[in-house]
């Protein structure tokens, strides 16, 4: 599904601040798999989610997509394919735009935005019917404008957003972090319910080690742009918290953190 | 009399200003750019409509609605400068409000050969019959005259408003909301933001210059000068009428800045009572403007203190979201 083939990236290039993160760096994934991606600041895994999703570009490397080269498609473009739910609520969303509205807009990815209207009355029930689902109260809030709303509200409005048209893959760059405990559970559960209904292949970089455990098939951890731990299947089923927080800890004296 | 006269001149201007309100709303309400250009796509929708109407013989409505697609060539010329040149907004906006000077001086010369000019910055000339120009109002009083004129301007800027109301609502309209309110979801909808900037900006100027168009019949001449101010013109009544009408339920924004062309226009005649040389008519105009800054929210929250709780609760908002990410 997704591949990235020796990627290299340096940060501030030419510069007393030049970093290298990224040398050589190869990454894959496969249909259908929830990778969780843990490691300490500066490790390169939302480095890596930006390099994917396009925001970023890279230095040498190559990064394809169901066996396309998408290396130099610009951000706009992959996104028709790629989701991606952000840390911060307000980037999924548009605050002056009312609930019913966002999703309107959202409906309609992957078609023209011409002249047709863009509210349509009939999608009105199945919109309330969606958001009910959430139990977060946002079915009574349609008319509401989004920034009025929770980060929670917001987030979840974003989740369902990103997912409600088809996409090859899911990006998740810590989405859960804004937000408080209890919001942030029911935005995981939400998470994992609608990447298995859809069958997504999602890539999830969290700070929640107990997250990146529960969730997913599949756990990494990052390291000064490597991967330092990689388990997948039974292996990742067998692992708890306390198993990766020896080498998290590890990590992290090593880093000075 | 003379009160009465001047409102009418104040309404007349205004609702001749609200085309450019209209225009502005989208650049820097909508889109979130303070658009420069606009001194000069306001003299340039005069200037080109003027040259069709006398040297191409379009007959007056035509080149008037000419003036849209060349107003929005030099908006779309702006969004290019800012978006693929990556110039800074404020910047973009002067390089094309800059380089238009000559080419409005450049059109002027077209008007001139016939020696109907005054001097090549301005034309006056009983040719010019416009929209607003027919035999048979010549028996009217004055103020009859200007109630007509009135009456149509209010016709034609009802039509430019229902227009815009129903583009507003259409799933292109939509995007250029989400492009002023977040580019990054345009993006993630698999779409090119820096477009939806180009076209709004277009669209900016070319109601701009139609409105440029309309001065020019309306008062019978062409100046380049007119163009002058025009920027804080625009953005000030955007202002004003948000924050006058903007928190009242049923009105929407496009009836908000009309309200606010006309405010503005009416207090700028009043004070222009004061000063008969005309000399500082453009100190008014900072000067209201600055009031007009400095005060918006304190005339929001009398006009209507709902609306002013609205805009806290937002706020308030944004901060505990910002306290939470720290």
């Amino acid at each position: 599904m997704l591949e990235l083939q020796q990627i290299d990236k340096t940060f501030h290039r030419g510069t007393v601040n030049e970093s290298c993160l990224f040398r050589g760096f190869s990454f894959s994934v496969p249909v259908g798999q929830f990778v969780s991606v843990v490691g300490s600041n500066g490790s390169g895994k939302t480095t890596m989610l930006n390099i994917i999703g396009g925001s970023m570009p890279i230095d040498a490397g190559k990064i394809l997509l169901d066996g396309q080269d998408i290396t130099h498609m610009p951000e706009y473009r992959r996104a028709r394919r790629i989701g991606r739910v952000f840390q911060d609520p307000a980037r999924g969303t548009v605050p002056q735009l009312t609930v019913e509205e966002n999703l309107a807009l959202a409906k309609n990815k992957g078609k023209p935005y011409r002249l047709g209207f863009a509210l349509n009355r009939n999608d009105l029930a199945s919109y309330t019917e969606l958001l009910a689902q959430l139990g977060l109260g946002l079915e009574e809030k349609m008319q509401v404008p989004v920034g009025l709303l929770s980060g929670g509200q917001r987030q979840a409005l974003s989740l369902l957003m990103t997912t409600m048209t088809d996409i090859d893959l899911l990006l998740l760059d810590e989405h859960t972090a804004a937000l408080d405990p209890k919001t942030a559970e029911i935005i995981m559960q939400l998470t994992d319910r609608v990447v298995r209904e859809k069958k997504l292949t999602a890539i999830m970089v969290t700070h929640n080690l107990r997250y990146a455990v529960e969730y997913g098939n599949r756990l990494v951890m990052m390291n000064k742009g490597g991967i330092v731990i990689d388990r997948t299947g039974a292996e990742k089923e067998a692992l708890t918290v306390d198993d990766i927080l020896d080498t998290f800890n590890a990590i992290s004296i090593e880093c000075g953190n | 009399m003379l009160f009465l006269n001047t409102t009418l001149d104040g309404l007349k201007m205004g609702l001749c200003f609200a085309i450019i309100a209209l225009g502005v709303y989208i650049s820097y309400s909508i889109l979130d750019f303070p658009d420069l250009s606009v001194d000069s796509t306001f003299p340039l929708g005069g200037v080109c409509s003027t040259v069709l109407m006398l040297r191409a013989g379009f007959p007056a409505p035509i080149a008037i609605l000419a003036a849209f697609p060349i107003g929005m060539a030099a908006g779309a010329l702006t969004g290019f400068l800012h978006v693929k040149c990556k110039i800074t907004k404020l910047l973009a906006g002067i390089i094309t409000m800059t380089g238009l000077l000559s080419v409005n001086l450049a059109l002027t010369q077209f008007l001139t050969k016939n020696g109907y000019t005054t001097s090549i910055f301005s034309y006056r000339s009983e040719n010019l019959k416009g929209i607003f120009s027919y035999d048979f109002i010549n028996g009217f009083s004055r103020q009859g005259q200007t109630l007509f004129r009135i009456g149509m301007l209010v016709l034609i800027v009802i039509a430019v408003k229902l227009l815009m109301d129903l583009f507003l609502r259409t799933k292109m309209g939509y995007m250029l909301k989400a492009t002023g309110g977040n580019e990054q979801l345009v993006i993630s909808l698999g779409h090119d933001s820096g477009t939806y900037k180009i076209l709004g900006l277009a669209l900016a100027n070319g109601l701009v210059a139609m409105s440029g168009a309309l001065y020019s019949q309306l008062y019978m001449s062409y100046d380049n000068t007119s163009g002058n101010g025009k920027v804080v013109l625009a953005l000030a009544s955007v202002i004003i009428g948000m924050a006058v009408f903007g928190g009242i339920k049923r009105v929407n924004g496009t009836t908000a800045v009309i309200f606010g062309a006309i405010i503005y226009s009416l207090c700028l005649n009043y004070l222009v009572l004061l000063d008969k040389n005309g000399i500082y008519l453009k100190l008014f105009n900072a000067v209201l403007f600055a009031l007009i800054l400095i005060f918006h929210d304190r005339i929001a929250a009398m006009f209507n203190r709902r609306h002013a709780k609205v805009m806290t609760t937002i706020d308030n908002e944004i901060l505990e979201e910002k306290r939470r990410d720290a």
